[in-house]
């Protein structure tokens, strides 16, 4: 069996799988996902092997970092899912992962079709879950991720091929695990597809990490992305992005920003905002800031009257705002903020 | 046009070739054995008088080297280094340390005065002392009178070993520990010269100090060192520059800097490195891996480093500030450029220990040709750094389709009243500069050159003034060849 | 009301203000005039308790109760308020929940009901007519973008919604052009009352013709060195200040 990454591991140096893990590995349970999904969206079980084309086609082709040819490898189960060309999807497609040990997925939006995901994770058991999605030409998926607090190990890698035109928009939302990893490997492969990733992790205790790859493999490809994390109590707060523009890649155009507060003396942040840069006539631009509330602003809040602790949840709040912006729907956004509250509710500040 | 475009111009025409310091001196040398090994670094150790103690810390070092694998880690890729291949210790036959320069051997002479850099003190520019630094000796300290009224040592790193023996035993290695990295133990085994500074309390050195090194034996390495303290409340600005003859092998540059600022103390250090980066083919060039960095050990010291790299084929360097003294202050102003096949993974570690330090990095990279130029840098806050606070500023600019700019900076904050700001960019040269810059009259390099001093302003600001000037010509003559 | 005695503050290192003395009766408007660096910010923000701002020596009574120590939002409770000469921004707080947020904040503290998002909104169209802030500037986020006329304009509809006894304007005239400055000091007058006393702070005497004052104080070098009524402010504008603290000396 492959080994699993340590910290001595470059891209693991902030989230020890292996220790994390323990000899136990993620178990022989079979994970399983289930999709609730709306009219229009083609679903398959991948427990049998009598799969169609259009699954045989796509599954396991993307590029998998270790742990997730470990699930490639190993998962019993999971589910493909297929929006066929032009068909758009309003409602959105809900998905839950649970139990113990390695899952996985497969989303295919043909050309022109559209589809929002609504992916939550069963905090209860550790898991692997390794998820290939891939965007026909013009195709427009939202995605939305919520991952609860959990008191064991779970991790997800995602890997995405854009076709031309194609657009994804993600809002990954993150509340700290035992070790808790996401991780996306974005390929624009055809020109003026789009990435748009945001994301909140809003930790009382525990592990978070982000781990994005964008790959702008073509020209007139486009990504954004915003990272915003509060981290309180004896928590971990990790963002690693990197940004890559190929060759001849002209006229890509790429902003990653990754901001982290910090409530409390034993909390920790680790920012790695990274670019990759081998053409020239390109408009790319990270930043990252780690800091505490303005005392400005605090003042100012308090001058008018606000109890220090509610100017604080206040600025608290408004830092993480923009955010949330990059959810499209409104019902999720709201779902996404409410999540966030309450997670706020559990943190000293 | 402006007078750095004017300087730029007149720079670039006089030159005919591309790289002006790649002369040979033709000088009789005495070497050590080809090759690295314990007996290598006795015939360093001997050949420098040193006493026993430092010939066991360098055996100690060489052991441990032994045991070391070369880092990898780095955006950079080489040839594997044949160290066998090389000489370990190359001095100009019969020229100890001299007394006086009239000592000195003429066509030493001629050849600092051939880089531009006079040694005869009548000739020297006004404030400046140096220490002149050829293959694996010093050849000439200037000023040394001046400097010993003052109470300053400046001197070569092997006399210190003689004449100040507490001292260096005191502080050689305390910041860069002998086994920091595969180079700089290396370096600890085979050094042969480099310089040493001591600053006593108090005193604000009264004039810049400055190193020349220059390469100019064949299959040789550098392995310099040098020591610089600052003792409480002192000043001292030093400045060092680098170049080494054209040649078609590459050869290996592996030095170690350390810097201790003691309480209130404060060190301006600032490389103008030019050590010869290969030819437009990627053809020779110096493998430069170098390991420097500071220690504001003592509340409210300052550490600045400034650095201009546009030499060398391979650039492996991060000059770094320990903040450990209350209220101390680290700054790493940069400017790389890798022009044709050159690669340079360059800069720097803040590690914020105590409380209200702080630290600031201005980083410009530029690249042209099919060179990459990577920002490495690393700002560390650790959990007792209260109110510490770093800005970071990390451009690159491409020039030409070929070439590549990476950044990799590492943010970790573990404090929560601790402030970390971190911006990067990429771009290439406007197109409406460049044409507003033709319209005028500019030719296409000079349009370049003016265009990227802007572009670097803010750190050669932060330079010396004499060196300012070289520098900024320097920017110019790097990247000939890169348009048009 | 305000009864300010040998008040001595350090700022960092620095001595900024060294034994000031001042008192303002309820109903009375006060300015306070100075050059750069007299200690006029620090006046403003020790009066509304921003930290960083040790007060050394002295008192600063309000109503008989010395504010030294408490924090500025029981300060804002009791009926304090600092229009600042920059307003902070916020980004992410829309201009319409600050409002909610402070006017709920001062009822709780105040013993008042609460209001609902519609009663406050009523409550703040109610004044921000008179002040020219749009409903579009109410749902921007606070100060972001806003030009230094809105910034100062939203100040003053913060006074008139949050009711002060003491209002300390800082600077407010700064960055104002004729027509904003008339249009906030129509809005300050529209405030005055016997109740509220009012502080404000200025380098020019241009503000002190649209808010005329009872009294003029000259601030120099952390003392008030001079005082008298509105022609004061007149005397200083044709003599400049470095005539006036010779003659005081």
């Amino acid at each position: 069996m492959t080994a699993l990454p340590t910290r001595r591991v470059e891209e693991w140096k902030y989230s020890d799988l292996a220790r994390a893990l323990g000899d136990a590995g993620f178990g022989d349970g079979a994970a399983k996902a289930v999709a609730t999904a709306p009219d229009g969206v083609e679903i398959v079980s991948l427990e049998n092997g009598n799969r169609p084309a259009w699954v045989a086609q796509h599954y396991g082709k993307l590029p998998a970092n270790v742990v997730s040819a470990v699930s490639l490898a190993k998962a019993q189960g999971g589910i493909a899912m297929r929006v066929r060309k032009n068909v758009a999807v309003v409602a959105p497609l809900v998905l839950n992962i649970s139990g113990e040990g390695h899952v996985r997925l497969l989303l295919v939006l043909e050309e022109g079709a559209s589809l929002t995901v609504s992916e939550h994770c069963d905090p209860a058991a550790t898991r692997n879950t390794g998820f290939e999605i891939v965007l026909g030409e013009n195709a427009r998926l939202d995605h939305v991720r919520l991952s609860p607090a959990s008191a064991v190990v779970q991790v997800e890698e995602i890997a995405l091929l854009a076709a031309a035109g194609a657009q994804y928009h993600s809002h990954f939302a993150s509340f700290g695990a035992k070790l808790s990893r996401l991780e996306i490997m974005i390929a624009l492969e055809g020109e003026k597809a789009e990435a748009h990733l945001s994301g909140v992790s809003v930790l009382a205790t525990g592990h978070a990490d982000i781990t994005t790859h964008v790959a702008h493999k073509i020209k007139d490809t486009h990504s954004t992305q915003l990272f915003k994390k509060v981290a309180g109590g004896k928590s971990r707060a990790i963002y690693q992005g990197k940004v890559s523009v190929a060759p001849g890649a002209d006229g890509v155009d790429s902003r990653q920003t990754a901001k982290a507060l910090l409530l409390s003396r034993e909390a920790e942040a680790d920012l790695k905002p990274e670019l990759e840069i081998l053409a020239d006539d390109v408009k790319c631009a990270h930043g990252a800031a780690v800091g505490d509330l303005d005392a400005d602003s605090l003042f100012y809040l308090r001058a008018r009257g606000l109890p220090e602790t509610e100017a604080r949840a206040l600025l608290i709040h408004a830092f993480l705002e923009d955010a949330f912006a990059g959810v499209a729907s409104d019902d999720l956004r709201e779902m996404v903020r409410g999540t966030v509250n309450n997670a706020l509710d559990g943190i000293a500040i | 046009m402006s007078s750095a475009a004017a300087e730029t111009k007149s720079q670039v025409a006089a030159i005919g070739e591309k790289y002006k310091y790649g002369f040979v001196t033709d000088i009789e040398m005495e070497r050590a054995p080809k090759g690295l090994s314990a007996d290598t670094v006795r015939y360093v150790s001997a050949k420098k008088n040193e006493p026993e103690w430092m010939l066991e810390w360098r055996l100690g070092a060489f052991k441990r080297w032994g045991e070391m694998k070369e880092p990898s880690w780095a955006r950079v890729h080489y040839p594997k280094i044949d160290y066998q291949a090389a000489y370990y210790y190359a001095a100009p036959k019969n020229t100890p340390l001299k007394q006086s320069l009239d000592e000195v051997d003429p066509k030493l002479l001629e050849t600092y005065k051939k880089l531009g850099i006079p040694l005869s003190e009548q000739m020297a520019l006004a404030g400046v002392a140096v220490d002149a630094v050829f293959d694996s000796v010093s050849v000439a300290t200037t000023f040394k009178d001046k400097l010993n009224e003052a109470g300053v040592i400046f001197c070569p790193i092997s006399e210190a070993i003689r004449d100040y023996p507490e001292m260096v035993k005191q502080y050689l290695g305390t910041v860069v520990p002998v086994t920091d990295n595969f180079f700089a133990t290396l370096n600890a085994a085979v050094f042969s010269d480099g310089t040493f500074v001591y600053v006593p309390k108090g005193v604000r050195c009264p004039m810049e100090l400055s190193t020349y090194f220059r390469i100019n034996a064949s299959e040789t390495g550098q392995f310099e060192r040098t020591l610089i303290i600052a003792d409480e409340g002192s000043y001292v600005s030093y400045l060092e520059g680098c170049t080494a003859p054209k040649r078609d092998e590459n050869q290996l540059h592996a030095a170690v800097v350390e810097l201790i600022a003691l309480e209130g103390a404060e060190i301006k250090y600032s490389t103008v490195q030019n050590w010869y980066p290969g030819d437009e083919n990627g053809l020779g060039g110096i493998f430069n891996f170098v390991t420097k960095r500071g220690d504001c050990r003592g509340a409210r010291s300052k550490i600045s480093w400034t650095q201009v790299e546009t030499g060398s084929a391979i650039t492996w360097k991060y000059p770094s500030c320990i903040l450990r003294g209350d209220g101390s202050v680290g700054e790493f102003y940069s400017i790389a450029i890798a022009n044709h096949y050159q690669q340079a993974d360059t800069g720097t570690k803040m590690i914020h220990i105590g409380k209200n330090t702080r630290s600031r990095i201005i980083s410009k990279g530029i690249s042209a040709g099919k060179a990459h130029n990577t920002y490495r840098g690393l700002v560390s806050v650790l959990g007792k750094a209260e109110n510490a606070r770093n800005f970071t500023q990390c451009d690159s600019l491409l020039i030409g389709k070929e070439c590549g700019a990476h950044t990799v900076p590492y943010i970790e904050s573990r404090n929560p009243s601790a402030r970390i700001e971190h911006e990067a960019t990429t771009s290439k040269i406007a197109e409406d500069q460049l044409f507003y810059c033709l319209q005028r009259g500019l030719g296409q390099e000079e349009a370049v050159a003016l265009i990227v001093n802007g572009f670097c302003k803010e750190v050669l600001q932060q330079l010396p003034m004499e060196f300012a000037v070289e520098a900024q010509k320097l920017v110019g003559i790097s990247l000939e060849g890169s348009v048009g | 009301m305000l009864e300010i005695k040998n008040l001595h503050v350090r700022v960092g290192d620095k001595d900024i203000l060294k034994g000031l003395n001042l008192t303002v009766g309820a109903g009375q408007v006060h300015a306070i005039m100075g050059p750069n660096g007299s200690g006029k910010s620090t006046l403003s923000y020790v009066l509304a308790g921003r930290a960083g701002y040790d007060v050394t020596d002295g008192a600063i009574l309000y109503n008989g109760e010395n504010l030294v120590g408490m924090p500025p939002e029981e300060r804002a409770a009791k009926g304090v308020f600092l229009a600042m000469q920059y307003p902070v921004e916020i980004p992410g707080v829309t201009t319409m929940m600050f409002l909610k947020s402070a006017l709920n904040a001062l009822a709780r503290a105040r013993g008042q009901s609460e209001m609902d998002a519609i009663a406050v909104l009523k409550a703040v169209r109610k004044k921000a007519a008179t002040l020219n802030v749009s409903e579009e500037m109410l749902k921007r986020a606070l100060n972001v973008g806003f030009s230094g006329g809105e910034k100062k304009r939203l100040e003053i509809l913060q006074m008139a919604l949050f009711e002060p006894k003491l209002a300390i304007l800082d600077e407010t005239d700064s960055g104002l052009d004729i027509d904003a400055l008339k249009l906030v000091a129509e809005g300050v007058n529209s405030l005055r009352s016997p109740e509220r006393a009012m502080l404000v702070i200025t380098h020019y005497q241009r503000l002190l013709d649209y808010i005329v004052p009872d009294r003029v104080h000259v601030l120099s070098n952390g003392r008030i060195i001079k005082e008298g009524g509105k022609e004061l402010a007149l005397e200083l504008e044709a003599k400049g200040y470095e005539q006036i603290v010779k003659d005081a000396a």
